[in-house]
C-alpha cells in the first residue's frame, strides 16, 4: 500500500503543527498541507489534492460541517475527517449525514486517529451514534434557553407529558442525568 | 542548564500529544499530562514542575480555579495558561489567580516556548490591563458550581470534595442564593457569565 497523504484544516496553529507532528512519524503517512480557515482550505485542497483531510469543525471563517459539501464536490477522490474539541456523539451522526467518513473528538488518543485516518483512507465509514430527532432538537433548544417543561408544551403545542417523554429520550440519548447538565450541553451545542 | 520540566493540562489528548510532540526537541520535557484540573493538581503535587500548561476549560475543576490551588500548592511553579478564549476577562481572572503567562492555541511554537522559558526563569508575562473581575462566589462555591453544571449529583460531588452531602446542599443553596438563581438554567448562564469554564462532558466520569 502507498503512503496516505493527509491535509490539515485547524485555525489553531499549535493543534495542527502538533498534530502535523504527530502524524509525520506515523509509518505510511506524509502531512502535505495545513491551513487556519475554509477559504484557505478549499485552495490548499485544490493544490495538493490529499487522499484524507482532517477538518476542524469549528473555522473562523466557516462551519466545518458547511464546508463538507464543497469540498465533496471539488475532490471527489479526497475523504473527509472531522475533527472536533465537542465529543458530543451526534456531531459525528451529523458530519457522516453530510457526507463526511467520521468525525473524530480531539478527547481521542493519538492512536485512535492514526486507526480513525487508516480506515477511512481505506474507503470505511466510521460507526456513530443515532441523530437527534428535529422534534428532539426543538425541546433542547428550549430547554437550554431556560423553559420549564410546561413553558415548552406550551410553545411546541405539546402535551406535558410528551415533552417529559422527548427530555427523558435526550437524556439518555445523550447520556445526561441532571437537567443542569441537559441545559448545559443545549447551549453548547448548535447546528 | 537543564531541562524545563513542565506538566501539561488539556481535556483534549489530541492536543496534549501534539504539544509534547511539539516540545520534544526543545528542551522541554513533559514530566506527567492531565487530563482535568484534579488530575493536574495531583501531578503538580507529585512532580513539582517548573512550570504547569493550563487549559481554561477542563472537567472536575477549570484552569482558573487550578491554578489559584497551584499558588498555594507549589509556589515554584510557574502556571502558563494555554486556551483559545481570546477574551480580557479571562486574562484578568487568569492573572488574579496567579497564573505567569498566557498563550493562544493559535500562536506559533516559537511564542509558547518563550513565554515557558521565561516563566521558567522567574518571569511574569502577563500584564495587568486593569480589567475588573466580578468573582462574588468563593473558592469552593466556584468549583460546585463546575460540578453542578457538569451534571454530577449532590452525592457525588459529596464524594469528589470529601465532604458530606449535607454540605453539598448548603453550598449549592448559597449559591443559588448569591447568584439569584431559581432554576438549573440561571445556574448554567451564571456559571457562563462568571467564566467557569466546564470541560468535555463525560470525560471526567468515573
Amino acid at each position: 500500500m502507498g503512503t496516505t497523504r493527509i491535509a490539515i484544516v485547524d485555525d489553531h496553529a499549535l493543534v495542527r503543527d502538533g498534530l502535523a507532528r504527530l502524524l509525520a512519524l506515523e509509518a505510511g503517512f506524509s502531512v502535505v498541507g495545513s491551513c487556519g480557515d475554509g477559504a484557505g482550505a478549499l485552495k490548499l485542497l485544490a493544490a495538493c489534492r490529499p487522499d484524507v483531510v482532517l477538518l476542524d469543525i469549528s473555522l473562523p471563517d466557516a462551519d466545518g460541517l458547511d464546508l463538507v459539501g464543497e469540498i465533496r464536490r471539488r475532490n471527489p477522490e479526497t475523504r473527509v475527517l472531522m475533527l472536533s474539541m465537542h465529543s458530543e456523539p451526534e456531531y459525528a451522526a451529523e458530519a457522516i449525514a453530510r457526507g463526511a467518513c467520521g468525525l473524530v473528538g480531539k478527547a481521542a488518543s493519538a492512536e485512535t486517529l492514526v486507526d480513525a485516518i487508516r480506515r477511512v483512507a481505506a474507503g470505511e465509514t466510521l460507526p456513530s451514534a443515532e441523530r437527534l430527532s428535529p422534534r428532539e432538537r426543538e425541546v433542547l433548544a428550549l430547554v437550554a434557553a431556560g423553559r420549564s417543561n410546561d413553558e415548552v408544551a406550551q410553545e411546541l403545542g405539546m402535551k406535558r407529558k410528551t415533552v417529559d417523554g422527548h427530555c427523558g429520550r435526550l437524556m439518555e440519548k445523550l447520556e445526561i442525568h441532571t437537567r443542569a447538565a441537559l441545559v448545559a450541553y443545549g447551549r453548547r451545542i448548535a447546528f | 542548564m537543564g531541562s524545563i520540566r513542565v506538566v501539561l493540562a488539556d481535556d483534549h489528548a489530541l492536543v496534549r500529544s501534539g504539544i509534547r510532540a511539539l516540545l520534544a526537541s526543545s528542551g522541554v520535557v513533559v514530566v506527567a499530562e492531565a487530563g482535568d484540573g484534579r488530575s493536574l493538581l495531583r501531578d503538580v503535587r507529585v512532580h513539582r514542575p517548573d512550570v504547569a500548561l493550563v487549559d481554561v476549560s477542563m472537567p472536575l475543576l477549570d484552569g482558573i480555579e487550578a491554578t489559584r490551588r497551584i499558588a498555594r500548592l507549589s509556589p515554584q511553579t510557574g502556571v502558563v495558561i494555554l486556551t483559545m478564549h481570546d477574551d480580557a476577562s479571562f486574562v484578568a481572572r487568569a492573572r488574579r489567580a496567579g497564573a505567569r503567562g498566557y498563550v493562544l492555541k493559535d500562536s506559533a511554537v516559537e511564542r509558547l516556548l518563550d513565554v515557558v522559558r521565561r516563566v521558567a526563569a522567574g518571569e511574569t508575562c502577563l500584564a495587568d490591563d486593569g480589567e475588573a473581575v466580578d468573582e462574588p462566589l468563593t473558592s469552593r462555591e466556584r468549583e460546585v458550581l463546575q460540578l453542578v453544571v457538569e451534571g454530577k449529583k449532590n452525592g457525588e460531588i459529596a464524594e469528589l470534595l470529601h465532604r458530606s452531602i449535607h454540605t453539598v446542599r448548603n453550598h449549592r443553596a448559597r449559591l443559588m442564593h448569591k447568584l439569584g438563581a431559581r432554576s438549573a438554567a440561571d445556574l448554567v448562564a451564571a456559571a457562563e457569565r462568571l467564566g467557569v469554564a466546564v470541560g468535555l462532558p463525560g470525560t471526567g466520569r468515573g
